[in-house]
């Protein structure tokens, strides 16, 4: 959590994309920025740039006021892939509260989206967060391209895990709002119970998750 | 000294207020111009509320009309930029402040950018530098370690060393006890035999030692009873032949002779043997090479192959200074090599020489040879073709180490089935400057 003042009654969260370079994660931003309602978020900021790969982050807030006057702000940020922005990764994913691991379907990738999970999981400990309570979705992207690993076979090998596994498509906009709304939902939770959101706030989470998540007319 | 270094932590995603994000000095040439272009004033207050600057008159809001837009920062309205104006004078007040605020916007949102990028940029410096730091560290850490490793290799190599040589003393004497051990048996067999004959000769000498005092004693009764000179002569000529005088008195000197030539053959091999091994000194001396090498000759006699040649050619040499121990152990192993080369029809040339500031001693043989193949490796200690038992593999390996100490070389031409010449060559030198004062 970035910020929690509970006397402006204001809380500021934090949600990190991460996964392998070229997976699709700043695309999965820009979806949402396009599907979900201008109202209510901010737009999408986009650091610098090389050859339109991230090197910093790209950040799309988000803004809740719950009818008790709870303001909730959720900033959504991207994490560069590349393995040499390792340091950029580990400043992102500093007091998050949730994570979206974003990995490529494509049959030569996989191996590639173990070691960024790998790299996940060591700089999650690195920042001090738990990788066993923070809420985690992991979204298999790509499933519009040929050569790329079947569906059951990607639910065997990652069922174990127990983590919620969506199938998307960030180009075609598929797949995209239900892995976002999946994390919000775990985090909505994780936060909930430590800080007893609902109870002491009145904020309730299908209001929150209706709210934030509306989709553009 | 970079504990001390103010560490600057920046969270990505921390909350910044607008009047952090924007300065004054950016806003006011937009107001300024912006008043210039019709509005009474123009002000941006920040998330407070406050003015952060404002431009124009401040005439009372009853006669003006306010325009204001929000200023977002990440989405979310934190300031606001209000504009009064006129609108008896100003028509296009509506388009001049939506102008001012988008400027202002976009103005926010780059100083934003360039902020996060500055920090985040900063954060990653920050971490290199600490990754090189600590990197420096383990390196310097490992630097101490190799060195002390080094350190301890070097104390190791050298207490090998130590060890080596020790080791390698104790070979030489090995090497010298397994000759003097080898000699003993041949030599044993060479003291025996005149032993045992001056043996035999005492105690015949000790019989006629009887004899010659029984005839003492029949003088000496005869002289006493003043027998007459003609019974004295009778009896004792008879006593003569009985005890066959003649004979035993010239026996005896023969005896005697033989025997005192025995004594001399065994002193003789003794001290060969005490000269070869040199037990009485240690360390340098001048020393006669032919000497020694009639010596190695004379305590092999033994074990040299009968009807063997051994032909000398010793050329009259200086003193050479040198360890004459350990020079005839050399010489030993090589002439030992020569005679256990064939078992009938041997011959051997010894020769020695003088040739120009070296002394040159060659051992040939007309024996087995060494066969091409193991030539290379007849120095390699423990290589060796006898069987178990019969051949340490030391012989010539220690026989080139001693030659080098002395600053010289061998070197080994053979075929296989006509024989072997060892060739070595030693560079003079002399302890001694002196030669006649030496002796």
């Amino acid at each position: 959590m970035i910020e929690f003042d509970e006397q402006q009654q204001r809380m500021v969260l934090k949600l990190v994309y991460y996964g392998p370079a070229l997976s699709g994660k700043t695309t999965n931003l820009l979806t949402l920025h396009d599907q979900l309602t201008l109202d209510g978020r901010g737009d999408l900021m986009m650091l610098d740039t090389t050859e339109d790969r991230t090197i910093y982050f790209d950040l799309l807030p988000f803004f809740y006021v719950a009818p008790s006057g709870m303001k909730i702000k959720l900033k959504v940020y991207t994490v560069p892939g590349q393995v040499r922005h390792d340091a950029t990764r580990k400043a992102v994913l500093q007091r998050a509260d949730g994570v979206v691991f974003v990995a490529d379907s494509h049959a030569a990738q996989m191996s590639v989206n173990f070691e960024s999970f790998d790299n996940l999981e060591k700089n999650l400990a690195l920042v001090g967060l738990s990788f066993e309570q923070l809420p985690l979705v992991v979204q298999f992207n790509k499933r519009d391209l040929p050569d790329i690993v079947a569906e059951n076979e990607i639910r065997s090998a990652w069922g174990p895990t127990g983590l919620p596994v969506i199938m998307a498509s960030a180009l075609k906009g598929w797949g995209v709002v239900e892995t976002f709304r999946e994390v919000l939902r775990l985090t909505f939770d994780a936060v909930n119970s430590r800080h007893g959101l609902t109870e002491r706030y009145g904020v309730e989470r299908e209001f929150f998750l209706a709210e934030i998540l509306k989709v553009q007319q | 000294m970079n504990s001390d270094n103010p560490q600057v932590t920046f969270i990505v995603g921390e909350e910044r207020c607008l009047s952090r994000i924007i300065s004054r000095a950016e806003i006011e040439p937009l107001l300024r111009s912006l008043v210039k272009a019709g509005p009474v004033r123009a002000a941006v207050l920040d998330e407070e509320r406050l003015p952060l600057c404002s431009q124009g008159d401040d005439r009372p809001l009853e006669q003006l009309r306010e325009i204001r837009h929000p200023l977002l920062v990440e989405g979310e309205p934190q300031g606001m930029l209000v504009i009064a104006v006129d609108p008896e004078t100003c028509s296009s007040a509506e388009a001049l402040a939506l102008l001012a605020r988008d400027a202002l916007q976009l103005t926010i949102t780059n100083n934003l950018k360039r902020m996060l990028t500055t920090e985040m940029h900063t954060t990653i410096v920050q971490e290199s530098y600490d990754q090189l730091v600590e990197t420096n560290q383990q390196l310097v850490e490992s630097e101490r370690r190799y060195r002390e490793l080094a350190t301890l290799l070097e104390r190791k190599v050298e207490e090998r060393t130590a060890e080596l040589k020790k080791a390698y003393s104790r070979m030489l004497q090995q090497e010298k006890l397994a000759a003097v051990g080898g000699l003993a048996a041949g030599m044993a067999h060479e003291i025996n035999n005149p032993n045992g004959f001056v043996r035999s000769n005492l105690v015949t000498l000790n019989r006629y030692v009887e004899r010659m005092k029984e005839m003492l004693n029949l003088y000496q009764l005869l002289i006493a009873r003043n027998a007459p000179l003609l019974q004295l002569r009778e009896e004792t000529e008879q006593r003569r032949r009985a005890l066959k005088l003649e004979f035993v008195v010239s026996d005896s000197t023969a005896l005697l002779e033989q025997s005192v030539e025995g004594t001399d053959r065994i002193a003789r091999i003794v001290a060969d043997l005490k000269a070869f091994s040199h037990v009485d000194e240690t360390g340098d001396c001048d020393a006669d090479l032919n000497g020694e090498l009639e010596r190695i000759i004379a305590v092999l006699t033994p074990q040299i192959p009968p009807e063997t040649a051994i032909l000398r050619d010793l050329q009259p040499l200086p003193l050479f200074g040198c360890n004459p121990g350990m020079l005839s152990q050399a010489f030993f192993n090589i002439i030992q090599n020569a005679i256990q080369s064939r078992d009938n029809g041997l011959k051997i040339n010894i020769s020695t020489a003088r040739e120009n500031n070296d002394i040159v001693i060659t051992v040939a043989d007309n024996g087995c040879g060494i066969p091409e193949l193991n030539l290379t490796r007849v120095f390699e200690p423990f290589f060796t073709t006898r069987e178990v038992g019969r051949g340490t593999g030391m012989g010539l390996t220690v026989a080139r180490e001693i030659i080098r100490n002395a600053e010289g070389n061998i070197e080994i031409d053979s075929r296989e089935g006509f024989g072997t010449t060892v060739t070595i060559r030693l560079p003079h030198k002399q302890i001694t400057t002196d030669r006649t004062t030496h002796e």
